[in-house]
């Protein structure tokens, strides 16, 4: 039976081409350490949100395990974000113990951090102000040179950016690019009550990121969740360089359940139940104004997903921690509730976010299992999985050099 | 002071209006720097007021960025503790007392004698 080519999508984009992609980069850990080095370790990382240490003397530590170090994200008093490894200067103990696992919070109002273990005090612009019994050191011991190691600190919007190289090869706005016109006007700053989930996952990050960059999967892997999203489709495909964006569309769904119908009306808070309230969007984002516009994805490389609806906005995170395993961090962002109904209807929202977060993160471990069995050495996209395709030319281009 | 009673300790030359009492925050001190001395600070435990040293006997820190419980300030640096009261120390790295100077409040306003120790 002939099957007749329609690839709309990816028709203006021959230089990603139609053929199948290779299945080595979600295996080889010469890949994977050519990930590192070349990207991760050279790209700028989101690594938090500005609302995270809103006040002076607040701190976030946040793990990389990719790097085997872990970030400490510091407002001073002067309202600056200061960023350095949490490694003390003294012996090399962590400065501040990661009670919190993946992210530790904490606030010290002379904005310092004190290390535990020792005693030593540094502030948030890393200057190590207070050693106990610092007389006891050589005379050859120099407080002002033993700071703590600063790594490169940006925001954008409210995100809050590390860069590991020790010289940038671009600047955050560079880097950034076009994201940051795209996104121009989207309140991210005014949507800030944020539910969190997170997970290690037993598959390679590409194979996580895959799975939340299409449509393709919704209406079977979705069926239990978002069982009226049928027809689906995309458009508004947008490269920004490494960056790239896509949104998704729906008709309208088959009537949700009673307890459905009754959570929309008190708060619009989940993606799958459209509601008709008009919703500022930047001009480039549903550009059209389509009433059947759902939400708009865009990957700021290498590893963080935004997704802006109408009054709510998402986030996917694939931290590498090895070739084949990876951690997963989804944000889901409303208004703050005004009400205990806005509560309820709030809660009904992300649980049903959640269930089909687990529906996909549930695909990813099946997904490199059965890759690693090695029976396959390539893999098939379609139209709708373009943002895949875009994904693997940037990368491979990154990681092979050509 | 001349506009002190002379039947309070106010009443003596050595005593100075430092800050209102509202200018005294709920959480930490106030910091006040003075010429020709170190900067000192005040507090506030439940609805007493204190005036000490700003600076720890132990590290280099403001103890006006520390917290107050309960008539005891805790240094923000190594947590460190003193007496409010006393300026004793009341828990570890800190082991020299600190400076505390006689207060009152009065008429809104926090007086202390900071030429000597009480």
């Amino acid at each position: 039976m002939n099957v007749q080519t329609r690839m709309p999508l990816l028709a203006p984009y021959p230089e990603l081409g139609e053929a199948p992609i290779p299945v080595e980069p979600y295996l080889s850990q010469e890949y994977y350490e050519a990930e590192l080095n070349k990207i991760f370790r050279q790209d700028w990382l989101v690594v938090g949100r500005e609302e995270e240490i809103a006040n002076p003397g607040d701190y976030k530590v946040k793990k990389l395990d990719f790097a085997r170090t872990s970030v400490i994200l510091i407002r001073g008093k002067d309202g600056k974000i200061g960023a350095f490894h949490n490694v003390c200067r003294h012996r090399g103990n962590k400065v501040i113990s990661e009670t919190g696992g993946e992210e530790t919070f904490g606030n010290n109002k002379a904005a310092v951090v004190t290390c535990r273990f020792h005693g030593w005090v540094y502030n948030a612009k890393g200057e190590l102000v207070d050693v106990p019994m610092q007389e006891k050191f050589p005379s050859c011991f120099n407080r002002a040179e033993n700071g703590l190691v600063p790594i490169h600190v940006g925001s954008w919007a409210g995100f809050v950016f590390v860069n590991l190289a020790k010289t940038p090869s671009k600047t955050l706005d560079e880097f950034l690019g076009g994201v940051k016109e795209h996104f121009e006007g989207y309140p991210f700053n005014e949507i800030t009550h944020c539910h969190t989930y997170y997970a290690h996952i037993n598959c390679n990050w590409k194979v996580g990121m895959d799975a939340f960059c299409e449509g393709y999967h919704v209406p079977t892997i979705h069926a239990g969740s978002f069982p009226g999203l049928t027809d689906y489709w995309q458009d508004d495909v947008a490269f920004h360089g490494d960056h790239r964006s896509i949104a998704f569309y729906s008709s309208d769904m088959n009537p949700p359940t009673p307890v459905g119908t009754a959570a929309n009306e008190l708060f619009g808070a989940s993606i799958a139940l459209k509601r008709d309230e008009p919703f500022p969007l930047p001009k480039m984002v549903n550009p059209k104004r389509h009433k059947n516009w759902g939400f708009e994805q865009t990957t700021v490389f290498p590893n963080f997903l935004i997704h802006v609806g109408a009054g709510l906005w998402f986030t996917h995170q694939f931290w590498p921690v090895t070739q084949d395993k990876c951690l997963w961090e989804g944000k889901y962002y409303l208004k703050p509730p005004a009400t205990n109904s806005q509560f309820w209807a709030q809660r009904y929202a992300v649980l049903l976010q959640r269930n089909a977060w687990l529906e996909d993160t549930a695909t990813m471990e099946d997904t490199q299992q059965a890759l690693l069995s090695g029976v396959l050495d390539k893999i098939n996209l379609q139209d709708d999985e373009i943002m895949l395709r875009h994904q693997f030319h940037i990368i491979n281009g990154r990681v092979t050099g050509k | 002071m001349s506009d002190v009673g002379e039947d309070s300790k106010i009443a003596s030359s050595q005593w100075v209006a430092l800050c209102s009492a509202t200018d005294v925050p709920d959480i930490g001190g106030l910091r006040i720097e003075l010429e020709g001395r170190e900067a000192i600070a005040v507090f506030r435990s439940g609805d007493e007021y204190f005036v000490t040293d700003d600076q720890c006997t132990h590290g280099n820190a403001s103890l006006c960025d520390g917290d107050v419980i309960e008539g005891e300030i805790e240094c923000p640096f190594h947590r460190g503790m003193f007496d409010l009261r006393t300026g004793q120390p009341t828990g570890s790295p800190c082991t020299v007392p600190l400076r505390t100077y006689p207060a009152e409040l009065r008429d809104g306003l926090i007086y202390a004698d900071i030429s000597q120790e009480k």
